[in-house]
């Protein structure tokens, strides 16, 4: 097989280009619209469609979904990477020189969610969603800038997911958070936008046994 | 007959010694001579906060990664220059604006300041001036190194320090700084820290080049309406004060140096001799005057 053309960077498709329109095979599109993701604190305020109704779930055991507004889990829960690590981390958790750029898994807070919460940098915190729990520790920042939605203040919570138990920067894993929801046509994960709850404290963990 | 490797053999034609001559030329388009001054010009408003200068600085220079925890100051977690850490990326959050939440964003970063701090290599430098051993020397190149094997540990060098640079060793109990890559530079190499930096906001060069490259990036800058920035560290500016003249690496900066964890006027230790000399000597004259007459008051008392 030839080599695709480096103009045409497109490895998986057969003529290695990109196109905005394409005569078959996509699940969604190509119009675009506004939907709110599969959880949201609020209503779509765009129409009445509240989110995609094409996007691919698995609903069972493990995987439950919030409701549209769940009041257990009231805050807007966002993942995303760290410069200093590379894709899930392992390589660069492993290695002292990156390692100590971001040694430790946190979560990132605004801060008139941590006073109102009674929370200071570096507390530890737990998150949780239907899925399950986790606790790491508090970066309190005005980074995350509240969002004024319908009248409501709504907050953003930032979670690095690369995290793990494994190497020199450790932390509880993002992913215990997440829900399985997957993009239509190429069935990425949702897990940019979720619900969460978010208290002060830590979890209860196993007391380890003496070695 | 020495071993070679046979790859080495499909190389016989290569004029290569190893290392491409006067690397520098390329990477950063300046020849690195003995003779010349050379420094870092780090312009923070094109730092992205990447700490590959953190990174590719302890790698060349083979430096231990130490107290390895959250600081809790942004994403800084490594805290401020010692020993063991020749750069410091520091990451200042400016987002409100007199108490109000800012809503939208504000120009450099928005107003999330990043920095990678450096050892100065003053023009003066006070930790040479304080060096009792002579293991702190100015290079051929114009720049301050500690040689480790002559450095007893005694540590003056560090309270000399306006910037809080130098540090000693917990590991080997000597002195340790950036060395602006003396063995680089020895081999025609710009400093690891400038030649990863991928924003250029790490220039090396040498330092008249510099110095000229920085005004117009700050005239550019003014053009632009960021009407903030100034150059800290260049000949008569802020930070070369207190007989420092210059700082071989200097900084281009938005906002008061305070911000930046930079002294807003640093001087060196050695104007201070002098005056407390003097003082000492008064209050020892003083004192003296004092004894003599109480003596003379008590000789008379015992008449």
């Amino acid at each position: 097989m030839e080599a695709i053309d480096g103009r045409a960077p497109f490895i998986m498709i057969a003529d290695g280009r990109g196109s905005l329109f394409v005569p078959s095979g996509l699940k969604d599109a190509p119009l675009p619209t506004h939907y709110e993701p599969v959880e949201s604190p609020v209503r779509n305020p765009f129409y009445a469609q509240q989110d995609n109704p094409v996007a691919k779930k698995w609903e069972r055991e493990g995987n439950p979904y919030h409701e549209v507004g769940d009041p257990r889990f009231p805050h807007v829960l966002t993942t995303y990477r760290l410069t200093e690590h590379h894709a899930g981390a392992t390589p660069t958790r492993s290695v002292p020189h990156t390692a100590e750029l971001q040694p430790e898994g946190f979560a990132e807070i605004p801060p008139e969610l941590a006073d109102q919460l009674g929370i200071e940098t570096l507390d530890w915190v737990v998150l949780a969603t239907a899925r399950g729990e986790i606790e790491t520790k508090a970066l309190v920042t005005e980074r995350l800038r509240p969002l004024e939605i319908d009248g409501r203040r709504i907050y953003q919570v930032g979670m690095p997911w690369h995290f793990g138990w494994i190497g020199y920067a450790t932390g509880d894993i993002a992913n215990v958070l997440t829900s399985v929801v997957g993009d239509p046509n190429t069935s990425m994960h949702e897990n940019k936008a979720l619900t969460c709850s978010l208290r002060a404290g830590r979890l209860p963990r196993p007391r380890r046994s003496a070695a | 007959m020495t071993a070679v490797h046979p790859r080495a053999l499909e190389y016989v034609d290569s004029e290569l010694d190893g290392v491409i001559p006067d690397e520098s030329e390329l990477t950063a388009g300046t020849r690195i001579e003995p003779g010349k001054s050379y420094g870092f010009f780090t312009d923070t408003t094109l730092c992205i906060g990447c700490k590959a200068c953190e990174v590719a600085c302890k790698e060349w220079n083979a430096l231990p990664a130490d107290d390895m925890r959250l600081t809790g100051m942004s994403y800084d977690n490594t805290g401020g220059l010692g020993a063991n850490t020749w750069r410091h990326v520091a990451f200042i959050e400016q987002i409100s604006r007199n108490g109000e939440r800012a809503t939208e964003m504000t120009p450099f970063q928005s107003n999330w300041l990043m920095m990678s701090d450096v050892c100065k290599h003053c023009g003066n430098a006070p930790c040479l001036e304080a060096c009792p051993t002579g293991a702190i020397f100015r290079t051929e190149f114009d720049t301050v190194v500690v040689q480790q094997d002559i450095c007893n540990g005694c540590g003056y060098c560090v309270p000399a320090c306006p910037f809080s640079v130098v540090e000693v060793s917990l590991i080997d109990g000597k002195a340790h700084k950036c060395t602006l890559c003396y063995d680089r530079m020895k081999g025609g190499l710009e400093p690891a820290c400038a030649k990863a930096c991928p924003t250029d906001s790490i220039q090396f060069g040498e330092l008249s080049d510099l110095q000229e490259r920085a005004e117009r990036r700050v005239d550019q800058l003014h053009g632009q309406g960021a009407a903030s920035a100034y150059l800290y560290g260049a000949p008569g500016g802020p930070g070369a004060t207190g007989g420092l003249e210059r700082l071989h690496a200097f900084f281009l900066l938005t906002d008061e140096p305070e911000v930046y964890n930079l002294p807003e006027a640093p001087s060196r230790p050695a104007n201070r001799v002098a005056p407390s000399l003097a003082s000492g000597l008064a209050t020892i004259a003083g004192l003296g005057l004092a004894a003599a007459a109480l003596l003379a008051f008590a000789g008379r008392d015992e008449r």
